[in-house]
């Protein structure tokens, strides 16, 4: 296994794995490829997933949301930075930030190494939990959406080759 | 179908705060535009008051911006022709990953330089360069709004005297390694040409690429809301709490193309203190100036020391086989600095 893939690690869940990329079965999915678990205490605990991590390359700085602020369902509330490219992050339920992984301060490529354990992004409160949920994806619903962005990429990748391209 | 704003030279500011405006309102287009008047532009996150000589920036007139994309601090003007691609996010044609968005719409700027005979090539992440490795553009991009934008810059020419001067420098060593770094490792069309074309030329031939890829485009001008947004964009990200409050630079670094960089390190010693100033490409010393407050005797032996670790890997074992080495052959005397002493100063973060 890449050293560097341990998406497999601390969830410690049963994933539905679609071309290669885990998405762990006790999770809700985000389009914007935010991650969610609804804890025992009915807070929410967020991250990004699998797919995003290989996508996205290697975290080098992120921002993260201001606890206490308040944030839409699908509203930017922080900035990522891979490959000198900065991305939303985005909220997956509407709410209000509890808290955020100050170890990502430290090692912002946690979000590569285990995004769905010790690399989580924040927790938030959620104002309209179960509505919210109903937006968001399952894992057997992922296929649909996934499938068509993770083929596209390989399409992307694959021309490259075949074309020997060079820019 | 993708609007194209054609906008030639404009105010400093506006070059910049157009493609937040147009990003932010949801415009797909293309812009090609230069800035009137020199600025300097930090990216997302970088640490202002790090990177950026502010009192020669004021002192010079030079406005700072912060740019809400990534990339390091950039000096921009005139001789600059812009290229900002916004496009919607969930339009089919950006890729998906984010290294292959910078291979594909660095195409036109790639077929641009080429179309005037220089062989330009992407080198990841986000640099363009000649054939001789020299950075020919940056390029830097991200998610604003519900778009993306992606944005660079055809260098018709590089003042590499005031790009070198606006980094913030500790001292006259490092500004003097990162000039002459920058003046080795970044090109421009007229360096590599003898002569700068004419800029319309250039401007027709980039847009003439862009559409090749994306299609053609509807000429456009910039409506009263874009500029209204512009304008109030221009106020948030030149403000002082926009400009400063980032710092996620290592100290004393600076980028000078993929690969290069031009670094101090300091480092207190029971002998005194230890400054080196380095350049570094792909992890090999480039120049190297060892200097500071402890005692080194036979200074002419410490420059037959910095002649002898350019070159090398920027590794431990290398270096202190080296380092040793000399110590011994030359019996540097250096009152409680040793060999160890200079490798973990070259090492350190």
């Amino acid at each position: 296994m890449n050293p560097l893939d341990r998406s497999n690690a601390s969830s410690g869940e049963e994933a539905k794995v679609i071309k290669g990329y885990r998405f762990p079965t006790d999770l809700y999915y985000h389009r914007e490829h935010t991650w969610v678990r609804v804890e025992a205490d009915g807070n929410v605990r967020v991250g990004m997933n699998h797919f995003f991590t290989k996508a996205a390359g290697v975290i080098v700085n992120i921002e993260l949301p201001e606890e206490e602020s308040e944030v839409m369902q699908g509203g930017v509330c922080g900035k990522i930075q891979s490959s000198k490219w900065i991305g939303n992050l985005v909220s997956p339920v509407k709410g209000r930030i509890l808290r955020v992984n100050r170890d990502l301060m430290n090692d912002t490529t946690l979000v590569n190494t285990d995004p769905y354990g010790r690399g989580w992004v924040f927790v938030i409160k959620s104002f309209n939990l179960q509505d919210d949920l109903k937006r968001l994806l399952r894992p057997d619903q992922l296929d649909d959406w996934l499938v068509a962005e993770i083929e596209k990429a390989e399409a992307e990748k694959r021309m490259r080759k075949e074309r020997r391209i060079r820019y | 179908m993708l609007k194209l704003f054609n906008l030639g030279e404009m105010p400093g500011l506006d070059s910049m705060t157009v493609f937040h405006a147009l990003a932010r309102l949801g415009i797909e287009s293309l812009v090609v535009a230069s800035p009137r008047d020199p600025i300097v532009s930090v990216g997302y996150f970088e640490d202002t008051e790090e990177s950026v000589d502010l009192d020669f920036c004021v002192e010079q007139a030079i406005s700072v911006m912060r740019r809400e994309i990534g990339g390091g601090t950039t000096y921009l003007d005139r001789d600059q022709v812009f290229y900002q691609l916004i496009l919607r996010k969930g339009n089919f044609i950006i890729p998906i990953r984010i290294v292959d968005r910078y291979r594909l719409f660095s195409r036109p700027p790639i077929q641009t330089y080429r179309r005037f005979g220089i062989e330009a090539a992407f080198r990841p992440i986000n640099d363009l360069c000649t054939r001789q490795g020299r950075k020919i553009a940056g390029e830097a991009g991200g998610d604003i709004g519900e778009c993306m934008v992606f944005a660079g810059g055809i260098l018709i020419d590089f003042d590499h005297l005031k790009a070198s001067r606006v980094v913030r420098s500790p001292d006259l060593t490092f500004r003097d390694m990162v000039y002459r770094s920058m003046k080795e490792n970044i090109t421009s069309m007229k360096r590599e040409l003898g002569e700068a074309p004419q800029r319309k030329e250039v401007e027709s031939a980039l847009i003439e690429e862009y559409e090749k890829l994306l299609g053609p485009m509807e000429p456009a001008e910039l409506s009263p809301a874009v500029r209204e947004m512009m304008t109030q964009l221009e106020k948030d990200l030149t403000s002082p709490r926009s400009i400063s409050g980032k710092g996620v630079n290592p100290r004393m670094q600076v980028k000078i193309a993929e690969g290069v960089r031009v670094v101090q390190r300091l480092r207190k010693v029971p002998g005194g203190l230890i400054r080196i100033t380095m350049e570094v490409r792909n992890n090999t010393l480039g120049d190297i100036t060892i200097s500071g407050d402890c005692t080194f005797s036979l200074k002419d032996r410490l420059q037959n020391l910095e002649r002898a670790l350019t070159g090398l890997k920027l590794e431990r074992d290398v270096l202190k086989r080296v380092l040793d080495g000399f110590h011994s052959e030359y019996s540097i005397q250096s009152p409680q600095v040793t060999a160890e002493d200079l490798v973990e100063t070259m090492l350190s973060q």
